[in-house]
């Protein structure tokens, strides 16, 4: 599965460390995420869409 | 099985460990002083020889605890992914060995050795996660 988070990051000038802290998980699953190693649980995907304010299909894509 | 302690359930886990295996090596250097080699099993010595393996079911105890504590997915993925390579690895070496004790006159391997091998197997698991997923556990 491919991911925006690295932009949608980017964007708003957070580091990994920032968005870890936002969505109260380890900087190590923002980066396990955002380099495609892990893909995050259906609960996890709702928290990074909802601190977005996207949809998850707006963020996860398909390979 | 820990890296270093931000989340606080590797904390917690520590604190319980450390006492934990000083307690195993205590009790395993007690009862070898107590028992003699050969000792028949009698109440006493089966009493004395039982510490260290209560000992053992702590550590069992806080590695479950680790694992139902880590509110971090996918740090509980990389410790449940260590604890599966560990359980492969015992179920390798055992198996692979106790055919050949079957068939063979090889040394017999003393079933006290399957904790301490399994324990191995946690850090086979943490190279494995560094190879495959560039991380070893938690920091």
């Amino acid at each position: 599965m491919r991911n925006r988070l690295k932009v949608l990051r980017a964007e708003r000038d957070w580091t990994q460390g920032d968005l870890a802290e936002r969505l109260q998980i380890s900087r190590q699953s923002v980066n396990a995420i955002e380099t495609g190693k892990y893909d995050p649980s259906l609960p996890l995907a709702f928290k990074i869409a909802d601190l977005f304010g996207l949809a998850i299909e707006q963020i996860f894509r398909r390979d | 099985m820990a890296g270093s302690l931000k989340n606080p359930a590797y904390r917690r886990y520590l604190l319980r460990t450390i006492p934990v295996a000083i307690g195993y090596i205590a009790a395993v250097l007690l009862a070898s002083w107590l028992i003699p080699d050969h000792a028949p099993a009698t109440p006493l010595t089966i009493a004395i020889a039982l510490v260290p393996g209560l000992v053992v079911l702590g550590w069992v105890w806080a590695m479950a605890r680790l694992l139902i504590e880590l509110d971090d997915e996918y740090l509980r993925l990389l410790e449940v992914r260590k604890i599966l390579v560990a359980t492969g690895v015992t179920l390798a070496v055992t198996s692979i060995w106790g055919i050949l004790e079957l068939y063979t006159d090889v040394p017999r391997l003393p079933v006290f050795f399957v904790f301490p091998l399994w324990c191995l197997g946690l850090f086979v698991g943490q190279l494995v996660n560094r190879l495959t997923l560039g991380d070893g556990g938690c920091r």
